[in-house]
């Protein structure tokens, strides 16, 4: 599985997130350990409800855990508050989710450069320039000047990858980025995850798709928020 | 160039034009009543001294019996101390309406109406001066006397000459109380015109400015001097006043509409406050998910909370430029109608720069201020919530006692009802409770002020009913001498529809203060006090009303005594009457007006020491029926009979004219609070629209739902319009109660301005009845727009916002 001489860009030590409700509490991650090191390309998945997304939630620190440990690329997720997590998701984070999460009000271009204003890591001069070249990288650039609502599905998810690419982070972060598509679109977004997987950086991707998740180099299984199976992929 | 996010705010701002109108338009209702409040007082304040200055007003009026001279008033001016002084000749005569009444008609007579160096008259339209045989009226006073200028009325003065004479023109004399509101109008005439009315030459009126009159005590003491001279020169002072320095007559009663505009203004400031929440809080929640994909993409929130700072800045700013103008605008206009209710000319319309400061303060520092609450509150969960569809978990619903109350279980007796969807709405209306609370102050404030309009409304007529409810008569005649009483009672008594009749004396008194300066006017009436009488004891505030056998009582105005401090309940004064000093005892005070001081004592004492026992100089008579048609009638009939008898009457009126007249003189504050109540209604109403708004935006899942499980268009639209007026019906309830102490303030405080002692407190049932009806109305169509917009909503656009 995990060399041992190689540092992980992520960690999970007994990581566990527990939701309270009228209803009661539930158990979305028990105790998860996990470790993803450089240039990876991690699946997990699982059946809806297993706890995919609460596990991509509090890796990118847009929930806490509730107990356990969550290291990325060294920062200690799990102590840091909503501010802190923000400033390392604008650092080394790009994230991906299934409805894309677009700003409706913002144009293609505009999209692209909020994470770059936000994490202040590029002149503003700069900031266009290089969302162009995301754009063309992901082959929407001619559509830089439209709203999102102007684009397809897929032509929307590969905003989503250009504008969680804005600020060149060493992890991306994807939550069943393929869920709303077409398999023929699938492909097309899971080549520009292999494009960056070429380019030595690290994804992370959940899906429930079994065809998709087999793209991966290590697929983790989960089922009532625990590991139930590891199995490298074939695609490594 | 821009950066990213701030193409964001500006996107936001004119994308959804239909929100920021909605938007700005809250702010600027807000912002738009502050301003006209704040700018209104200031104009009206600074007009009313500006144009009482330009009209060099009198420190003092001093009346003579005898005529004088223009060489006497030479003396006068020549005196030390006066800055300058005027005659004129006053008269009181009776004018014939167009409707037939006789209407009392005070004179004027000046020499040369290009030198009028003292209270100042002006023309206000036609001839200017009054061409010999014409007269002018004061312009407030054209529509008392139901006359145009060109018209010809009939005048008849006090040695019986009736002449027919032009109106030829109009004047402007803001130094008298507005005609409307005392009921006496005001007309201006030459020497030549006043010889053809067969009187002789002469002034009866000294108008005196006193060098430094603005200190009232001094004035006082000039004015003090100038008498002791006209008394030594042979002259009888019937009476004298002492005016209030750089105040107009109806200064009080335009005192108490300023406070009760600043107690609207700082209402209607705490209520902008709350749209301004509500506002804020609506475009959060409808960027909530917006703010969590922000924070996911690596926004801090103070990042994030500039940019929303910035849009409800643009908002501000927005509603300013739409809001200063207006109230620039509105405060002209109301400025304009209560400078003509009180008659006085406005010379600058300008808006003071502190209004404008405070409303840009307000429209920028508390919609920053007003949105921190609301951000910090959505700051606080995490972007994955804020990212998160719609949970049940986050239903707020059912968590405490109100919300156990309406469930099921509680509401066992609804169940073989069909009133789920009813239910339905209920408890959507508890299900935000923070916002339910925004709403409910903003629309229960709007509630209370609105009965609470109504009830001050009702509170003025029960206060004017308890002024004159005492004169168990129908109409009063004062006569213009001492007559027998039992001979003019015989005569009234013999008329058909007369029932019954008392007299009474009144005379001209001053109160002789420690120092020995002297008060203005006082009007000392002196009924009878029998069991028969026709007056029995006025609305009192302490104290008791005169008994038989009172020799030196005296029964004083409330406000009189907050004028005149050393004037106490159970306390001696001394009164000066028919130049004579007599010790009074204050027994009690009742409820009347500052400006119209009236003293009441005992007809037989009066009598008794004034030499006049068994004279009356008014007749009260009462009659069969109290409508205006008969009470006019018979009060002809008796005037006619008089006026064979050689009786003649100095002024006639009817209780039911002094009932109009006094309510009239309410008609302004009771027009402006009604005015700032459907303001306030209006800022509730779109309150409520916010919050409506909100709702339908935060249940588009639910909404979903009720249309997959088969709900109509009309069924949806009905589950939030119920739930405005569930929310509209419980404001209507708070403001109901929150009503009563407002009023009782709203009482207190007109009540203690214009008449020295609070209102006589009533609560309108109308009042209360119809603004049920306007809320459950306001609450429809503020609902209504947001309802609609969520029947209309598809399950296919219900995923799409997912």
């Amino acid at each position: 599985m995990n060399s041992p001489t190689v540092k992980p860009l992520v960690e999970l030590r007994r990581a566990c997130k527990v939701y309270d409700s009228l209803a009661g509490s539930v158990t979305a991650l028990d105790g998860i350990d996990l470790q993803i090191n450089p240039g990876e390309f991690l699946v997990v998945t699982g059946k809806s409800g297993s706890g995919k997304t609460t596990l991509v939630n509090i890796l990118t620190g847009l929930d806490r855990a509730t107990s356990g440990e969550i290291w990325v690329i060294g920062e200690p997720m799990h102590d840091y508050g909503p501010e802190r997590a923000a400033k390392v998701r604008g650092k080394s984070m790009g994230v991906v989710f299934q409805s894309f999460e677009l700003l409706p009000t913002l144009t293609v271009l505009q999209n692209v450069m909020l994470p770059m204003d936000f994490a202040r890591r590029y002149p503003i001069w700069e900031q266009r320039k290089r969302a162009l070249s995301l754009l063309e990288q992901v082959e929407i650039a001619d559509h830089a000047k439209k709203l999102p609502t102007a684009l397809s599905g897929g032509q929307q998810q590969r905003l989503a990858i250009a504008r969680a690419m804005a600020n060149d982070p060493a992890l991306l972060i994807a939550d069943e980025p393929t869920g709303s598509l077409d398999s023929a679109t699938a492909e097309i977004i899971m080549d520009i995850f292999d494009r960056f997987i070429e380019s030595g950086r690290t994804v992370f991707m959940v899906t429930h798709d079994r065809d998709i998740a087999r793209r991966g180099s290590r697929i983790v299984t989960l089922s009532d928020g625990k590991i139930v199976g590891v199995e490298d992929s074939t695609h490594a | 160039m821009l950066k990213a996010r701030w193409f964001k705010v500006i996107n936001d701002l004119f994308g959804n034009k239909t929100r920021t109108l909605l938007i700005v338009l809250s702010m600027s209702v807000g912002l738009f009543a502050v301003g006209i409040i704040l700018s209104a007082r200031t104009i009206l304040s600074e007009g009313l001294s500006e144009s009482f200055a330009a009209i060099n007003p009198s420190s003092g009026t001093v009346r003579t019996i005898q005529l004088f001279d223009e060489d006497f008033l030479e003396s006068v001016r020549n005196m030390k101390d006066v800055e300058e002084a005027d005659a004129r000749r006053n008269i009181s005569a009776r004018l014939l309406t167009k409707s037939g009444e006789w209407k009392n008609l005070t004179v004027f007579v000046i020499a040369d109406y290009d030198d009028i160096r003292v209270n100042k008259v002006s023309s206000q339209s036609g001839a200017w001066p009054p061409p010999e045989r014409q007269i002018l009226i004061e312009r407030a006073a054209l529509s008392v006397i139901e006359a145009e200028v060109g018209d010809v009325v009939l005048i008849k003065f006090p040695n019986d000459v009736e002449r027919r004479v032009k109106i030829a023109g109009a004047a402007y004399d803001p130094a008298q109380l507005p005609a409307q509101i005392d009921g006496t109008p005001y007309g201006y005439m030459t020497f030549d015109t006043l010889e053809w009315f067969g009187e002789p030459y002469g002034f009866n009126e000294l108008h005196i400015v006193a060098i430094n009159g603005e200190d009232k005590a001094w004035a006082q003491r000039v004015v003090n001097r100038v008498k002791d001279k006209i008394e030594k020169s042979g002259y009888t002072i019937p009476l004298s006043m002492i005016a209030e320095p750089g105040q107009l007559p109806m200064n009080d009663v335009l005192q108490g509409i300023l406070l009760l505009m600043g107690l609207l203004g700082v209402l209607s400031l705490f209520l902008s406050a709350f749209l301004v929440v509500n506002t804020v809080s609506a475009i959060l929640t409808q960027q909530k998910r917006q703010i969590g994909v922000m924070k996911a993409v690596g926004g801090s929130s103070a990042q994030i909370l500039g940019m929303y700072l910035v849009m409800v800045l643009a908002y501000g700013a927005l509603a300013l430029l739409l809001a200063l103008p207006l109230g620039v605008y509105g405060a002209g206009a109301l400025s304009a109608a209560l400078a003509g209710f009180f008659n006085f000319d406005i010379y600058s319309m300008e808006s003071p720069p502190e209004t404008f400061a405070i409303q840009i303060a307000i429209g920028l520092i508390l919609p920053v201020l007003a949105s921190l609450l609301p951000f910090l509150a959505n700051v606080r969960i995490s972007a994955a919530e804020a990212m998160s569809n719609y949970s049940m978990s986050k239903g707020r619903f059912g968590g405490n006692p109100v919300d156990r109350l309406l469930s099921g279980t509680s509401l066992w007796f609804a169940r073989n009802l069909s009133v789920r969807s009813i239910l339905l709405s209920v408890r959507n209306t508890f299900r935000n409770k923070g916002r339910l609370t925004l709403t409910l102050i903003t629309l229960t404030l709007g509630s209370a002020t609105f009965i609470s309009v109504f009830n001050v409304r009702a509170s003025l007529s029960s206060t004017v009913e308890d002024m004159i409810k005492w004169f168990n008569c129908d109409t009063m005649l004062a006569l213009d001498r001492s007559y027998r009483a039992d001979k003019i009672q015989a005569e009234a008594e013999s008329i058909p529809g007369v029932t019954g009749t008392d007299v009474w004396v009144q005379l001209p008194a001053r109160l002789i203060r420690a120092d020995d300066s002297e008060s203005g006017l006082i009007y000392m009436f002196s009924p009878t006090v029998h069991p028969e009488s026709l007056i029995v004891s006025p609305s009192l505030s302490e104290g008791r009303w005169l008994a038989p056998g009172d020799e030196n009582a005296v029964v004083v105005p409330s406000a009189m005594l907050l004028d005149e401090p050393e004037m106490k309940l159970g306390g001696d004064i001394t009164l000066k009457i028919d130049g004579e000093e007599y010790v009074f005892k204050i027994v009690g005070t009742f409820k009347g007006m500052a400006f119209l001081p009236i003293m009441y004592v005992n007809y037989d004492y009066i009598t008794k020491i004034t030499n006049r026992t068994g004279e009356a100089d008014a007749l009260m008579i009462a009659m069969e029926r109290h409508d205006p048609e008969f009470v006019d009638a018979v009060t002809r009939e008796v005037e006619e009979r008089f006026e064979i008898m050689g009786i003649k009457i100095g002024l006639a009126t009817t209780i039911n004219t002094e009932r109009r007249d006094a309510e009239a003189s309410f008609d302004a504050i009771v027009s402006l609070l009604f005015a700032m109540a459907v303001l306030l209604a209006l800022v509730g109403g779109l309150g409520l629209m916010g919050t409506m708004s909100i709702n339908v935006l935060e249940r588009t899942r639910e909404i979903g739902v009720l249309r997959a499980i088969g709900a109509s268009n009309q069924s949806v639209a009905m589950v939030f319009i119920r739930e405005g007026i569930v929310i509209g019906v419980m404001s209507w309830a708070m403001g109901a109660v929150f009503a009563i102490p407002m009023t009782q303030g709203l009482n207190q405080a007109l009540g203690q301005a214009v008449m020295g002692t609070p209102l006589t407190y009533t609560y309108s049932m109308p009042g209360f009845w119809m603004w049920l009806g306007i809320v459950i109305l306001l609450s429809v169509l503020a609902s209504f727009i947001p309802a609609r917009n969520a029947s209309r909503l598809t399950v296919r656009e219900v995923l799409a916002y997912e």
